[in-house]
């Protein structure tokens, strides 16, 4: 049976579902009526080196760029798409055809009219050919047919349930034909002067200071958005943006711009409040990958004892300061709401897991030295901050406790990219991955055999390798039925917690800081990185 | 004449010192590993290794490193720095842009620097082993160790958080489009502590330099005739000794000036000023090589530019050395 959506009824909800879900959610005060005017200042970090989001997916430039691009769709609380640029789509029985009915009367900022061929256009001659997570998330994409203008069909050679899950601006912008006709995509000007039809225009960009928005007056939503001006500014010291915010110059901080370290003070600042909402559809996870080479770590036993030795709970405590949740397998619990995450998995938090892991090195043929030490092992520290270093001095203490000594190793992102994803040169690496809108995004691209890529960053490069794992990965990708999927992704994580070729440390939470005097910034699942439309400065 | 004849002479000398320069930079920046490729595909969280070799491709970084220093070479003896794949944009822009803040913050620091500290030296020596020696004495050995980072985030808590008397950071209010004097008003309030942070360490090196030299000045012979010709104390110091006084503090000031344009970086970073120093961290972290050459072609200029003014300033204060 086909799924439908009719615009009307859900356009109705979307407005009515809206400004209620918030109160409850950011700031727990009764929903007051939204005020126009006024210039939202919020910090993003690091600055971006580019705009154009759907060429670079670096996390610091949806925070912008979503503001002036927009999606076919945006998402609910539960992660059901809602209807954007697109007011009603219909997706056809055996699943390899999407129909969107597109939104009429909306312009870009250019002053061009919004029709199916910018749709097609976007998806076939940008974002198939230059997105990073195209290879993955369009993949089984074939053509967009435009039997008229208010008309799109996404083509796909195979079922793609996961696309549904990727079209807000976010993941899948939509962007102006004219522009980008007949010039070299990565070349082109709006790269960092972008055009779009969202709720606000760029305006300019000081460069090591901030990026103005102003409002864009012609909006296609009647009466949004609220605010005069978003600026985005940037403040290379994290001392510095705390300050910021506590100041009272800066209203909104997302994405964990503000360190986890100085959280506790600004929860106890009168003007700031925290919340954990909005990052729902951005699940990511801080990790310990383990090359599987090396003569050792090629080992099952050693590597789920290094599993057992880890006590994530600790790393929550001092690294992530309670932020987060001790990770239980390769999924976050993110993937909770879609279905796809389980916790029936081998346990590695168990009570005499240190007992487990010295007797499963025993038998793995590397017994303690004359000086306790059973073997040595290089850490790479993680070059994106400080608490890299701090989780790497917890890791190396907690490895010496069942005998193998970790010797840190600080370099420079450049260098430390190169040597772990090219040259392969490392024993243990703890990066911190992005997983995506759909597990097919984050399990593929790690665990796949035919993403063994020497030279590309954040892919499989613990060197696993498993035909079943592969075979299940490729039907879970295409399998309509979503609880035939789910059970298939329960298997994949069952088997790969038991392998364990990476240790999985941390289900990440990002967290917002903003002033409240802001009202209405968190509506929905992506956050920080959907547009501000509905947000409003209190007087 | 002679003047012209010198500065020519200068001038023509400093242009192998430049190109040394240039030429050092280009291959000991090339020792560095990794490449801006790989730090872009690196944020990006993944890229296919057909988009990584486009993008080397595009910044020509798969040609030979004898071509790619040739089209350096070349590129810049038309004075064209190159072009700053990262960013999108020209590095010549890239630069002009930010100079304009960073000679603020270094031109305020310095001033302050030179004219409160040689004015502290004076009155330390002046009053030698009296109560304000001391003073001046431990206030200057407090600057001198205190880190540059620290007392700008400690000024930041204090006089923008705990009094807000001044922005925590930036170079002005953002989207506020002051104009005439607000915006001039308006940077200055920002301008205070980023300029008073950088300039306590300078300012406590010139304190004691002259603080010294005056000491070693007043023993002099010249400085007993000029005494002996009846003249007043203060006629004394200000005509005779702060003169001669001045020649240590002056060259000491020359050999900083390009300190101050390294030790920005660290102030920059802390304040938000948007300034050559951050631009150059950046570079360096995301290996932005051309944006990276042109920071240090442009500062080696700035430091031989500032040599010489140095020796000019010489003259004028000591007529004995001549062009």
């Amino acid at each position: 049976m086909p799924r439908t959506f009719d615009a009307t009824d859900l356009s109705r909800r979307t407005i009515l579902a809206l400004p209620l879900g918030l109160a409850a959610a950011a700031s727990g005060a009764r929903a007051a009526e939204p005020k126009r005017g006024g210039t939202m200042v919020m910090i993003v970090h690091p600055e971006p080196s580019t705009l154009a989001h759907y060429a670079v997916s670096a996390g610091n430039i949806p925070p912008i760029a979503t503001q002036v691009y927009e999606g076919l769709c945006t998402y609910d609380w539960d992660q059901n798409p809602q209807p954007n640029l697109a007011k009603s789509w219909e997706v056809a029985p055996d699943g390899k055809t999407i129909t969107f009915k597109l939104q009429d009367g909306v312009t870009f900022h250019n002053g061009k009219p919004f029709t199916s061929a910018d749709v097609q256009y976007s998806f076939m001659e940008i974002l198939k050919k230059y997105n990073p997570i195209a290879p993955v998330m369009l993949a089984e994409l074939v053509a967009v047919d435009t039997p008229d203008s208010m008309t799109a069909v996404l083509r796909l050679a195979n079922p793609a349930p996961y696309i549904m899950k990727a079209l807000s601006g976010r993941d899948l912008p939509i962007l102006c034909r004219s522009v980008f006709e007949g010039t070299d995509v990565l070349q082109n000007p709006s790269a960092n002067k972008p055009i779009g039809t969202g709720p606000f225009k760029f305006a300019s960009w000081e460069r090591g200071q901030f990026v103005r928005l102003d409002r864009n007056e012609s909006y296609w939503k009647p009466g949004l958005p609220y605010l005069n001006r978003i600026v985005a500014r940037f403040i290379p010291d994290a001392a510095t943006r705390s300050a910021a915010m506590e100041a009272g110059e800066a209203h909104f901080a997302g994405y964990s711009a503000v360190n986890y370290a100085d959280l506790a003070r600004m929860k106890t600042n009168p003007i700031l409040d925290l919340t954990t909402k909005g990052y729902e559809m951005t699940p990511a996870q801080s990790v310990l990958e383990l090359n599987g080479r090396h003569p050792h770590l090629q080992k099952k036993e050693v590597r789920q004892a290094i599993a057992y030795a880890i006590d994530r709970k600790v790393i929550l405590k001092d690294v992530m300061f309670g932020y987060g949740q001790p990770a239980t397998g390769p999924l976050s619990r993110k993937f909770k709401t879609a279905g796809l995450y389980t916790d029936d998995v081998r346990q590695y938090d168990v009570p005499d897991r240190l007992d487990i892991a010295n007797r499963l090195l025993d038998e793995a043929g590397a017994p303690r030295g004359a000086d306790g030490t059973r073997f040595a092992l290089h850490l790479e520290v993680n070059s994106f901050g400080e608490q890299w270093l701090r989780q790497a001095e917890y890791l190396k203490q907690a490895l010496a406790g069942v005998g193998i000594a970790v010797t840190l190793r600080s370099e420079d992102t450049a260098t430390w990219l190169r040597r772990v994803y090219t040259n392969y040169d490392y024993d243990l690496n703890e990066p911190f991955l992005s997983q995506g809108v759909d597990p097919v995004y984050g399990l593929n691209k790690q665990f796949l055999t035919s993403q063994i890529r020497k030279g590309v960053t954040f892919v499989n490069d613990t060197f696993y390798s498993n035909p079943e794992v592969d075979r299940m990965l490729g039907e879970g990708a295409r399998e309509p039925d979503a609880e035939k999927r789910a059970a298939l992704y329960k298997k994949v994580q069952q088997i790969l917690a038991e392998d364990s070729p990476m240790i999985w440390l941390i289900d990440v939470q990002y967290v917002s800081v903003f002033n409240r005097r802001l009202k209405d910034h968190t509506t929905g699942p992506l956050g920080t990185q959907q547009a501000f439309e509905r947000a409003w400065m209190d007087k | 004449m002679r003047l012209a004849r010198f500065l020519g002479y200068r001038l023509l000398l400093s242009i192998p010192v430049v190109l040394g320069i240039v030429v050092l930079n280009f291959f000991l920046i090339h020792l560095a590993p990794g490449d801006a490729a790989s730090v872009l595909a690196g944020e990006s969280g993944a890229a296919s290794p057909e988009y990584m070799e486009q993008l080397r491709h595009k910044f020509g970084l798969d040609q030979p490193l004898a071509t790619q220093f040739g089209v350096y070479l070349l590129n810049m003896l038309h004075l064209d720095l190159g072009y700053s794949f990262r960013n999108d944009s020209p590095v010549g822009s890239l630069i002009v842009d930010r100079l304009w803040p960073t000679g603020l913050l270094m031109l305020t620091a310095f001033a302050a620097a030179l004219v409160i500290g040689t004015l502290l030296g004076l009155v330390a020596a002046t009053g030698r082993n009296s109560w304000r020696d001391a003073l001046i004495s431990l206030v200057s050995l407090v600057a001198y160790a205190t880190p540059g980072f620290w007392l700008g985030l400690m000024m930041i808590v204090v006089f923008a958080i705990r009094l807000g008397w001044l922005p925590t950071s930036g170079y002005d209010t953002v989207g506020a489009d002051n104009e005439g004097w607000d915006e001039v008003w308006d940077v200055g309030r920002h301008l205070v502590m980023p300029a008073v942070a950088l300039a306590l360490f300078y300012l406590a090196v010139y304190a004691r330099v002259m603080r010294a030299s005056v000491l070693e000045q007043v023993g002099m012979d010249y400085v007993t005739t000029a005494r002996a010709k009846g003249q007043t104390e203060a006629r004394v110091m200000t005509g005779h000794v702060l003169r001669n006084a001045l020649l240590p503090v002056v060259t000491m000031a020359g050999v900083q000036a390009g300190n101050l344009i390294g030790g920005s970086i660290v102030v920059e970073t802390v304040f938000g000023w948007p300034g050559v120093g951050t631009l150059a961290f950046n570079a360096l972290q995301s290996r932005d090589l051309n944006l990276l050459l042109g920071i240090f072609f442009v500062s080696a200029c700035l430091v031989v530019a500032i040599n010489l003014a140095v020796d000019l300033v010489y003259v004028c204060l000591d007529p004995r050395l001549e062009l």
